[in-house]
């Protein structure tokens, strides 16, 4: 098997002991938990050296630390996961495995991924269709009504619409981005429109996790495409404006700002989410009370937005910090294979899928500990999520594909 | 466009690095904060599980421990009633009041710091042990002010000068922590008489005569070298109202106003301090200021400066209109008086302990700040001397021991005066200062200044 990805597998290896020494404490200690739990650890960690032994053979030169990442933090996952909701875990094994296939999926269509760029318009269509079939056809879960209900799976399309989304504004970035240099309103004009609606929507769906998140990323390329720093003054007085609005004009907005301020005016009540967070973190103190040993069970969405309570109270704040960590390599990782693409599209396009990672992690991490309101957004590979997983196996997918690809182009 | 990637790598990072340094401050800043909440579930369960520590008089006296009786584990109170309020009690609905609620962290053990003995101890499953609290009271003063009161509704409180350390601090009437699960209703409803208040720290009551010490002294700070013979005919008229006085006193100096306790001498000099600087003198001895004790401690009241009129000025110089403090308070003013001038926030606690008796922390009392000058606490306590050996106190004499004292006769709408008297002894060097209400009591001279001797007496005892 090639030496050239032989780091990858040698992380993947201590991942995989980092994941069956988690299970092997949880069995420890909750004798109830089915032993499939540790079987299933098995699996996860075969399919991640299955996904590794898959780009050797297309002999992939795509960055070595991403996939083990991703093994780790969805590895980590899935520990907490059967920790909180063995129900939930379950299902997100086999979501993992839909991951992983996608994964494949992403790696074998997009052979030359520069390809992609040609068919913006289609993605803005499609990214606004499937938003506008959640607003006809979306049913309620939890605080927003972005959900799309078949049966009894639910799945959230703007997770997928997300990478749509990057997909558009990469592709149309790289062509209009002279243009750009001089803010016109003619040649922002289609782009103001396409993301104003895209968050509008989310919006009215109330889901504004997901509409910061759209922002952010927005911002970010249009930053990176034109060097404009009036670009992010513009856009975050207009964020701050339209937050001002919002508090004033929705209730929910105004609720999730005030508990943000003060959640001990309302313990029980609309604090009760937040403050039960923050005993969590506290009582975990700085090496964690011990996997197993927290109470953060009773904290409400426990096993999606806030698994990283659960997190900081049983892994301490070494171990909060030690996740952190692994994002911020992921982050790392993405950016540096934007910063040695040759393509400018390939440039574009992975600073856009790093960003979208690095925003949404930082949204929930810090709505979670309370240095911002919280919103409603799933931790990439770590909260149970169908629809999150499957967005962020593509996403990593489509980087390693750029990865590779621009790799390819050092070897000529 | 690079370049532009660098510079966005930067700003993605900040926020992460913010982040980190927001885990690290909450868990350095708010973490006892928050693993200590009383609303952290944790906290709640952990309690079933520690063994509470006991609370402890200056001399070891057990105050409140946990016993187990047939595999229960009850919290029983030796003393009773007699310190229901200041060491407080834990009832089953979870309500914790007193000492027991303002160091439930410490009682539980939760300050303990992280180390290897503790962890290994929470390995082997050993059950946890709270720390003990040490206070400053003296069971023998404490009981002696339960008896003193007896059925009456009012508070004593004793402090040791130089300190302030808290020896006594009695409230009645009271009721039996031990027996608080099957009393809990009546002692609710008992508007009448409030069984569950804590008169001493929470009970604002107008403060009558004893408020002279502070008009006094406001007036001797603004004019050290006051020499000025006062003419009192029984009355002062302020504008539209006239302040009656107990007597006709005549031609009167500044000590022996004090000692007959002479209302228009006290108006006069009132309304000389003005509503500003009388206001401020309030301010400095610790009106409207929240006070940081180890219970929780009613601020005491006084109208805004541009709220004391004359005729409002001429009364709250004399104790009575709008002005309200707690007994608390007022042994604090006589604190002043007997440190020199110096006010020090009082202390209920001394050490916390381990169960073998060793040592976590020393608690040192406060510091304190210079209130009046020396000059004037001087001038005030020899005025205080003139009230127990010719005026008012006379009740309060205890042969052979110069007491310092001050009387307080408190009109209030709801009956009869409530009785007051502050004071400390030995004079000249202090070892005891009391405050003692006794609510609707009548003359402060008459039951207020013979609880007082009785404290007095006994404290000086050892």
């Amino acid at each position: 098997m090639g030496s050239l990805r032989r780091k990858e597998r040698q992380l993947i290896f201590y991942v995989s002991l980092l994941l069956m020494v988690g299970l092997g404490i949880l069995k420890y200690l909750f004798p109830d938990l089915e032993v499939k739990m540790l079987s299933q650890g098995l699996i996860i960690m075969a399919v991640f050296l299955g996904l590794h032994m898959f780009l050797n053979i297309l002999k992939y030169k795509c960055d070595l630390y991403l996939l083990p990442m991703m093994a780790a933090l969805s590895g980590i996952g899935l520990v907490f996961l059967y920790r909180l909701e063995p129900a939930y875990a379950e299902r997100q094994f086999w979501w993992i495995i839909v991951g992983a296939v996608s994964f494949i999926i992403a790696i074998l269509t997009t052979k030359d991924y520069r390809k992609l760029g040609q068919f913006k318009y289609i993605y803005i269509l499609v990214g606004l269709l499937a938003l506008i079939v959640t607003v006809v056809f979306g049913t309620r879960v939890g605080g927003s009504t972005n959900w799309i209900t078949i049966g009894q799976f639910r799945f959230q399309p703007a997770e997928v619409v997300k990478l749509f989304l990057v997909l558009f504004l990469a592709s149309y970035l790289v062509d209009k981005k002279e243009l750009l240099a001089k803010p016109k309103l003619e040649h922002l004009g289609p782009l103001l429109v396409m993301w104003g609606m895209s968050v509008l929507f989310l919006v009215s769906q109330k889901d504004l996790g997901t509409a910061l998140l759209f922002f952010g990323t927005f911002l970010a390329m249009l930053y990176a495409a034109t060097g404009k720093l009036t670009y992010i003054t513009i856009g975050s007085l207009m964020f701050s404006g339209g937050a001002a609005v919002a508090y004033f004009l929705f209730g929910h907005v105004k609720v999730r700002f005030d508990i943000w301020l003060n959640p001990w005016a309302d313990i029980d009540g609309k604090g009760y989410q937040i403050a039960q967070s923050l005993f969590a973190i506290g009582s975990g103190g700085i090496f964690g009370s011990g996997l197993g040993f927290g109470k953060s069970s009773i904290i409400p969405a426990v096993h999606t937005d806030f698994i990283f309570a659960t997190v900081l109270e049983e892994l301490g704040f070494i171990g909060g910090i030690g996740v952190i960590s692994l994002y911020l390599l992921l982050i790392y990782r993405g950016f540096k294979i934007a910063l040695r693409a040759k393509n400018d599209f390939g440039v574009m396009l992975a600073t856009g899928l790093t960003c979208l990672l690095a925003i949404q992690t930082f949204i929930i991490l810090g709505g979670v500990t309370k240095l911002i309101p919280l919103t409603g957004i799933t931790l990439p590979f770590m909260s149970y999520g169908g629809s999150s997983l499957l967005a962020n196996f593509i996403l990593i997918g489509l980087l390693c594909s750029i990865s590779h690809r621009e790799e390819e182009e050092y070897e000529k | 466009m690079k370049n532009n990637i660098i510079r966005l790598i930067y700003i993605v990072l900040a926020p992460f690095i913010i982040l980190s340094l927001y885990l690290g401050y909450l868990h350095l800043f708010q973490g006892s904060f928050l693993a200590t909440h009383p609303k952290n579930p944790r906290v709640i369960e952990l309690e079933k599980l520690v063994n509470r520590g006991k609370i402890l008089d200056r001399e070891g006296l057990i105050l409140a421990e946990s016993v187990d009786t047939n595999g229960l584990t009850i919290r029983r109170y030796p003393y009773g009633e007699t310190f229901a309020h200041v060491v407080g009690y834990v009832s089953d609905k979870r309500i914790k009041t007193g000492l027991e609620a303002s160091y439930n962290d410490v009682l539980l053990g939760l300050t303990k710091k992280p180390s290897l003995k503790n962890y290994l101890a929470k390995l082997q499953g050993k059950p946890n042990e709270g720390f003990n609290l040490v206070t400053t009271l003296d069971s023998e003063l404490q009981v002696l002010g339960q008896q003193l009161l007896g059925g009456k509704r009012g508070a004593i409180v004793a402090l040791r000068p130089q300190t302030n350390e808290v020896l006594a601090l009695v409230s009645a009437p009271s009721f039996d922590p031990n027996q608080l699960k099957a009393n809990w209703a009546s002692l609710n409803a008992d508007e009448a008489q409030k069984p569950l208040l804590n008169r001493a720290t929470q009970g604002l009551y107008p403060p009558g005569s004893i408020l002279k010490i502070m008009t006094g002294a406001g007036a001797l700070e603004k004019d050290p070298e006051l020499k000025e013979i006062f003419y009192c005919p029984g009355y002062i008229q302020v504008r539209n109202y006239k302040l009656n006085d107990t007597a006709v006193h005549g031609k009167i100096d500044f000590e022996r106003a004090m000692a007959v306790s002479c209302n228009t001498t006290f108006a006069t000099l009132g309304l000389s301090l003005g509503s500003e600087e009388f206001y401020n003198t309030a301010l400095k001895v610790g009106f409207l200021k929240s006070l940081d004790f180890d219970l929780g401690v009613n601020k005491s009241f006084i109208p805004a400066a541009s709220e004391l009129p004359v005729e409002d000025l001429a009364q709250s110089a004399i104790g009575q209109g709008k002005i309200l403090a707690t007994p608390l308070h007022m042994a604090l003013l006589a604190s002043v008086i007997a440190n020199n001038g110096k006010m020090i926030e009082p202390s209920l606690i001394t050490q916390v302990q381990t169960n073998a008796r060793e040592v976590i922390e020393e608690i040192k009392p406060k510091e304190g700040q210079q209130v009046f000058s020396e000059a004037t606490v001087g001038r005030i306590r020899n005025a205080m001397v003139k009230v127990v050996t010719e005026g008012t106190g006379k009740n309060a004499q205890i042969k052979g021991v110069e007491v310092a004292g001050k009387t307080g006769t408190a009109e209030n709408p709801h009956g009869d005066p409530h009785s007051w008297f502050v004071g400390f002894a030995p004079a000249q060097n202090p070892q005891i200062v009391v405050a003692i209400l006794v609510e609707n009591g009548g003359q402060g001279g008459k039951e207020a200044a013979v609880m007082a001797k009785a404290i007095i007496e006994r404290a000086l005892k050892d």
